[in-house]
């Protein structure tokens, strides 16, 4: 059986985001199938305009040059590679109304569900990892 | 060292996880059995390509270094690995075959497996000719010797013996398993020394 992973992505700033996309699209060029379920804060990782400017913790400003050092690639090229590799892109509802989101504010290709979508995308995976 | 390849991934000065991505992006375009090279210098590289072969099923075949360069080898694996039906009616064993590599007497090896594969291991004085072109350059061979045909598992090996004892060949032993389980002493090329 193929493995299954199951992401949550509950944070917003730089480091959150490469420690959830570096996963997700690893384990999808692995084969795995992969679903990242954006929450509170997480909704910036995937948010059109906010995904292209995510904050560096605070203190650790002076990481940014080693990013460019090591070529790493930027947030927005992951994501659209995640997509490509198949990776399923599930935005919380219930955080959206809080914060006043609408779909058309994200990027395209997502799909938008509750709590009991991502457990009953989960119920079944292998490997459920929270960031 | 160069070995030849069906395609080759530059993912140099790439980070993770990237040398992956365009590896499972080029892998989706191969046939089963065509061999990948990839080229990076991300050190973690070599660890997730063996890692990576392990989840996806696609054989790892070695990495070199030159530089700061590795080259990764990988082969496509078939669908679901399914055993294609061995006919040839000649064969040996593995241990027999290497009973006689310790005997006096010279013995024709030939291995048709892919270059990057004969690199990374094979029998001392075997000859390769990977089975794709084995048709076009099975002049190189002599019909009249006594050759011992050799591949990973069996299969390559079988349908090579099939196809030279078409061309007229009479004396044809087919290895089973072949190098896959292999124990005896292997020869391999020689890797550069890290600088």
């Amino acid at each position: 059986m193929a493995t299954k992973v199951a992401i949550i992505a509950a944070n917003g700033g730089m480091f959150d985001a490469y420690k959830v996309f570096n996963i997700a699209t690893a384990a999808a060029a692995s084969d795995a199938e992969v679903g990242i379920f954006f929450t509170f804060e997480g909704l910036n990782l995937i948010h059109k305009q906010a995904h292209h400017q995510l904050p560096m913790p605070a203190g650790a400003e002076h990481f940014e040059e080693g990013f460019k050092k090591a070529n790493v690639p930027s947030i927005p090229e992951l994501v659209s590679m995640a997509q490509e590799l198949g990776v399923k892109i599930i935005a919380c509802q219930m955080t959206m109304d809080v914060m006043n989101l609408n779909e058309e504010d994200f990027i395209d290709g997502i799909e938008v569900g509750g709590a009991a979508t991502f457990i009953d995308y989960a119920k079944d995976a292998n490997i459920s990892l929270s960031f | 060292m160069d070995i030849k390849v069906d395609r080759v991934v530059d993912a140099k000065g790439l980070a993770c996880p990237m040398p992956i991505v365009r590896t499972k992006k080029a892998i989706n375009e191969l046939d089963a059995g065509q061999v990948l090279e990839l080229q990076a210098t991300d050190k973690g590289s070599v660890a997730d390509i063996q890692a990576w072969a392990k989840s996806t099923g696609h054989q790892f075949l070695g990495t070199q270094q030159e530089d700061k360069v590795y080259r990764h080898y990988v082969r496509k694996s078939e669908p679901d690995e399914i055993k294609e039906e061995i006919t040839f009616p000649h064969s040996v064993r593995n241990d027999e075959l290497e009973r006689l590599l310790d005997g006096e007497q010279e013995i024709h090896i030939l291995d048709v497996r892919e270059p990057a594969e004969y690199a990374f291991g094979r029998l001392k004085g075997s000859k390769n000719i990977p089975l794709g072109d084995l048709e076009q350059r099975a002049d190189e061979l002599n019909p009249e010797d006594e050759i011992y045909i050799v591949c990973r598992t069996g299969n390559r090996s079988n349908l090579a013996a099939n196809l030279l004892t078409e061309k007229g060949f009479k004396n044809l032993k087919n290895v089973v398993p072949g190098m896959s389980e292999w124990t005896g002493s292997v020869e391999r090329d020689e890797v550069k020394p890290l600088n």
